[in-house]
């Protein structure tokens, strides 16, 4: 069944409260560290680029908060801090990562959004869009060849300019055919870099390939918390209760450019003042507030506390060493040769 | 029929792992029951159930994954119904599997079978050698097995090993090269071999095209000259110890391949031999692969398309007289 | 009126640049369509460049005996609006605009750019493939004289030259000597007996080894000795035959100095100052001490260096100082009895002059309609063919031999 905006609040559930704070806290701490990643770049202490994830911490986060980490895997995308750190990546990987400290998880040898810690399910992205489709589908087709797959599911993100490589549609296309327990979020924020929509796809929503794929399909406003947890909660039960892959499309806004080196003046104003140009963490807090699931003095506990978090991660990741290329292991394979006969 | 073919070593490798190591299982187009385009995997997906896996006709996800079950502990063998389609995973091979270790710290055992190279009749699509732009990527081993007991136990070894293989298997071997039994072979990956001793000049070679040049080489005994050749058997890493240790014996490197000549494999070999072993050399070192055109569909196309023991031997002789 | 560009034209398939060798215009001539106006040479031919209309010349930015790479602005002509539509030639107005509907055409804000790759950049410099000059080398390797990298290496390691080699007879590829040929050979040589060679037969030896490497040829003319024979039994102290050689070679180099130039790359190196050696024979050698500025000494004034300088030649007591900076060398082989020999010039200079020994010999004399005694030596000069032809060294060898039948004037 095709669950759309109209029908979104399904099973009515009393969103357990826990979740949502514990989803927005995620978003939130996603928010403050990525604002000071921006400053940073500004300030030269980065190379390379700073991608962020302004205006779809709602739906990211939601998707990491309904993971269980040890159990699930998630393949996190481009803008996918906030899942990230609802996932349980520390914000030190990031801040490591982006600075270049040999502690970080990739070492300096990948940067940015190019990291992972595949040994606790959460793989390292690369850049070619699509490609982490299969490859989620198969460590959830190695659970189940192991027989650990019971209750499991594997998550990945994608963006609307991923939905046009030939990786997506084969790894959605696989994953249905393994009737793997899969839930794709596309987070449709409406540009691929600088390409609007219009030059992306011709469907009038994405989720109208779900029909296709013969898999469930979900279409959600991603700018609102309450209903991406909704959405989101019911897709990954699905899928862990043995319901094959789902697939959710969040409509939102890139709040931002591509990247911090890009100002994203080509986002018409008509977008910004559009519902989907909204920003999720405010009709979060107002959803929080007026749901009586926090309170506003809370709330402003809660930035302080991210803040310094996030202060204290820049500040480590900063005084750790970075790569020594003298010292540098140069090799690209775990094995040595010369292997000896044995 | 008596004896091993060098398809069947392949699907006896493939059924001892199997059959040895619970991580392994095979995922392919038309592998299952069926058994495989060139019945590589005939009867394995009987005798091991929930092992051996049809797909459908995604090279791409095919590698994502195989690279997500390698993530997961697990030993994929992946067989490319032709070399050519791996074309399509070409962006999982380089960038997601022989990157990952690099990265990660985590290594990726997956092994990609590639049934290689040309046979009459096959045409542009399903006849390429690909091995050259998979070893110019750093991160994967890439290797090529030449007689019967390398189909066997470098199949075997590839899986073993935790890094991503490229093994290309040559399809023109597959029904044609037979051996009494599969012998066992002390020799590691990464380990070339003497595939035929000699003194005059050396051949420098690998898959199929040992075959070839040993029959160039049996021709040329006629007249006197005596020529090695070395069977690489891995392309990466490439035996260059072995390459020099020939070369210091006969001063003089052909260098073969199968593969289109622009770069490559042979070229590599020159240049590393060029590199190190400038002051053993008598004669510049000379390459000889296909021509530089897609590989042609008819067979008298194709036999003057590849090298044959005829240009070959024309190959040595004017390395011989230089 | 509009201006229109004299271009360095493409003049061959493979040729990068040209030089200007003579600009037949000045500024204010008036041109006419294609008239040739610039005269360049490429390695392969002199060819005149042409104008592609009429006009008058406004500015000449080539300069004589430069290099200019195809498509170089050579120089500007002032051309009637009618004669560019006549003709259809771009002018420099025509050829900026169609420049800045190119610019036109990029993007303008580059400010946007991933991984910021607009701070560093690097302008790709198109460089001109140096023409090649000079006589025409074979460059084939194949053959006897080839000598492979392996050889070579052999060679190497056992402290060998080409010219130690040349006794082998190869059994390799085109009779190329192989390293079996060469241990063969060594084999061989144990056999007979040997010494060590000395430091000044080493010496000798390498310096004879770089010097052969260039192509060397030799000219000769007999020389009436008898004027100066006589004009030294007149002196007192007497100087040395070799002296006079040297003073006449000298002041025959002052007239000619292009003739002792050294060839470096695309260079001529000229004489800095008239020092000129002479050879000495020494146990197991030859020594070459210089004598400096022979052209401004008169011969007498030049008696007791030159003296000084072969008694410590032969003693072996020159300095290091003594034997540097010449510019050619006098020998006379003469002393051995020689009549004739092709000298060998040092490696750092392009000249020999040599003498050999005197003769009386019966020459016909049109005035007195007989033949009369004359002592006649061979006079000898070497020289390197990239730096001099045989008309050149032949002006020099016969003016050495007119200065010599005026001993008077050394």
């Amino acid at each position: 069944m095709l669950i759309t905006e109209e029908n979104a609040y399904i099973n009515e559930v009393s969103h357990e409260g826990d979740f949502l704070r514990r989803t927005f806290r995620a978003m939130l701490r996603a928010r403050i560290l990525e604002n000071k990643l921006s400053s940073l770049y500004k300030a030269g202490k980065i190379v390379g680029g700073v991608y962020l994830g302004k205006g779809q911490e709602a739906i990211s986060a939601t998707l990491g908060a309904s993971l269980i980490q040890g159990k699930d895997c998630f393949a996190p995308l481009i803008r996918d801090q906030a899942g990230r750190t609802a996932f349980g990546e520390p914000l030190i990987d990031c801040t490591r990562t982006y600075l270049g400290s040999v502690k970080g998880p990739m070492r300096g040898r990948d940067g940015n959004i190019h990291r992972g810690r595949p040994e606790m399910g959460m793989p390292a992205m690369i850049s070619h869009l699509g490609a982490q489709v299969p490859l989620i589908a198969g460590m959830l087709f190695a659970k189940r060849l192991k027989g650990t797959l019971d209750g499991c599911v594997g998550a990945t993100t994608v963006g609307d300019g991923a939905t046009s490589t030939g990786a997506f549609h084969e790894g959605l296309n696989m994953a249905a055919v393994e009737k793997l327990p899969m839930v794709v979020v596309v987070a449709n924020n409406q540009f691929a870099y600088s390409t609007p929509n219009s030059r992306q796809f011709a469907c009038a929503d994405l989720v109208e390939r779900a029909a296709g794929y013969g898999i469930g399909g979900f279409s959600v406003d991603g700018t609102d918390l309450i209903a991406c947890a909704s959405v989101v909660g019911e897709a990954v039960r699905r899928a862990r209760a043995g319901g094959g892959p789902q697939m959710v499309v969040a409509h939102l806004l890139r709040l931002g450019g591509h990247g911090e080196h890009d100002d994203g003046s080509y986002v018409p104003d008509s977008a910004k003042h559009d519902h989907y140009g909204r920003d999720c963490i405010e009709v979060a807090i107002q959803q929080l507030v007026e749901g009586g699931y926090a309170i506003v003095e809370e709330i402003t506990a809660w930035q302080d506390e991210a803040s310094e978090e996030v202060q204290r991660a820049v500040a480590q990741a900063q005084q750790e060493p970075v790569p020594d290329p003298y010292r540098e292991d140069w090799s690209a394979l775990s094995t040595r040769f010369p292997l000896h006969a044995q | 029929m008596s004896g091993v073919t060098y398809i069947d070593a392949i699907r006896e490798a493939q059924e001892t792992l199997l059959r040895e190591d619970p991580r392994v299982f095979l995922y392919g187009q038309d592998i299952s029951n069926f058994g495989g385009a060139f019945k590589a995997t005939k009867g394995l997906a009987e005798a091991f159930p929930n092992r051996v896996f049809d797909c459908p006709i995604s090279e791409d996800a095919m590698i994502g994954l195989a690279v997500g079950a390698a993530i997961e502990g697990m030993r994929p063998i992946i067989e490319m119904q032709f070399a050519d389609f791996s074309s399509i995973a070409f962006n999982q091979i380089v960038n997601q599997a022989a990157t990952h270790y690099y990265r990660t710290g985590m290594p990726i055992p997956i092994t990609v079978r590639l049934p290689s190279g040309g046979t009459p009749g096959s045409g542009p699509f399903h006849s390429q050698s690909m091995e050259g732009i998979y070893a110019h990527y750093p991160g994967l081993v890439v290797v090529t097995p030449a007689t019967v007991s390398d189909a066997y136990h470098m199949l075997v070894d590839s899986v073993k090993l935790d890094d991503p293989v490229i093994y290309c298997e040559h399809k023109f071997l597959y029904r044609w090269l037979k051996a009494k039994s599969i012998k066992g072979d002390g020799l590691p990956i990464g380990q070339a071999r003497i595939a035929r001793p000699g003194k005059h000049a050396t051949v420098v070679t690998y898959s199929a095209m040992v075959h070839e040049a040993v029959r160039a080489a049996d021709r040329l005994q006629a007249d006197g000259w005596e020529i090695e050749v070395v069977d690489l058997r891995s392309v990466k890493p490439l035996d260059l110890d072995t390459i020099l240790a020939s070369v210091a014996r006969t001063g003089r490197l052909l260098a073969l391949g199968e593969a289109f000549p622009w770069g490559g494999v042979t070229a590599e070999i020159v240049a590393k031999v060029t590199e190190e072993g400038f002051h053993l050399l008598d004669a510049p070192p000379q390459r000889l692969n296909a021509r530089d055109t897609p590989v042609p569909y008819h067979p008298k196309l194709w036999a003057a398309h590849r090298p044959t023991p005829e240009s070959i031997c024309d190959a040595l002789r004017k390395l011989l007289s230089f | 009126m509009p201006t229109v560009p004299i271009l360095m034209p493409q003049l061959g398939e493979s040729i990068a640049e040209a030089t200007v060798i003579r600009l037949g215009i000045a500024v204010g001539d008036t041109v006419r369509t294609d008239q040739e106006i610039i005269e360049v040479e490429t390695n392969k031919a002199v060819m005149g460049v042409t104008t592609l209309c009429d006009g008058i010349v406004s500015e000449i930015k080539a300069v004589e005996g430069v290099s200019y790479s195809v498509g170089s602005l050579l120089g500007l002509l002032e051309v009637t609006e009618e004669e560019v539509t006549r003709t259809g030639v771009d002018t420099i107005e025509s050829i900026d605009a169609k420049k800045l509907a190119e610019q036109e055409q990029k993007p303008a804000g580059e400010e946007n750019l991933h991984f910021a790759l607009d701070g560093d950049s690097y302008e790709e410099n198109p460089s001109i493939i140096p023409s090649v000059k000079g006589l025409p080398v074979p460059t084939g390797v194949m053959g006897a004289h080839y000598i492979s990298p392996r050889m070579r290496a052999r060679m190497d390691d056992m402290g060998l030259r080409e010219a130690d080699i040349s006794a082998i007879v190869g059994t390799g590829a085109g009779g190329r000597v192989t390293v079996a040929d060469l241990e063969r050979f060594l084999d061989y040589l144990e056999e007979w007996p040997s010494v060590a060679a000395s430091p000044m037969r080493m010496a000798v030896a390498d310096a004879m080894r770089r010097s052969w490497t260039r192509p060397l040829a030799t000219v000769g003319l007999p020389l009436m000795l008898d004027r100066v024979l006589d004009h030294r039994r007149e002196q007192s102290p007497k100087p040395g035959l070799t002296l006079y050689l040297l003073r006449a070679f000298a002041l025959a180099l002052t007239e000619q100095p292009m003739t002792a130039g050294y060839l470096i790359g695309e260079k001529v190196v000229h004489p800095r100052s008239f020092d000129i050696g002479v050879a000495v024979q020494v146990e197991d050698g030859v020594v070459v001490p210089t004598v400096r500025q022979v052209d401004r000494k008169s011969l007498s004034e030049l008696i007791a260096e030159y003296d000084d300088l072969v008694d410590r030649a032969r003693r072996r007591r020159l300095t290091e100082n003594d034997s540097k900076g010449g510019i050619a060398t006098v020998t006379n082989f003469g002393t051995f009895g020689l009549t004739t020999g092709t000298p060998i010039p040092l490696p750092n200079e392009t000249l020999i002059l040599g003498l050999g020994a005197g003769r009386k010999s019966p020459v016909w004399s049109d005035q007195v309609e007989a033949f009369i005694p004359v002592t006649e030596a061979q006079l000898l000069l070497t020289f390197d063919h990239r730096v001099v032809d045989g008309g050149g060294a032949g002006i020099l060898l016969n003016r050495v031999a007119q200065l010599l039948q005026h001993p008077e004037n050394l």
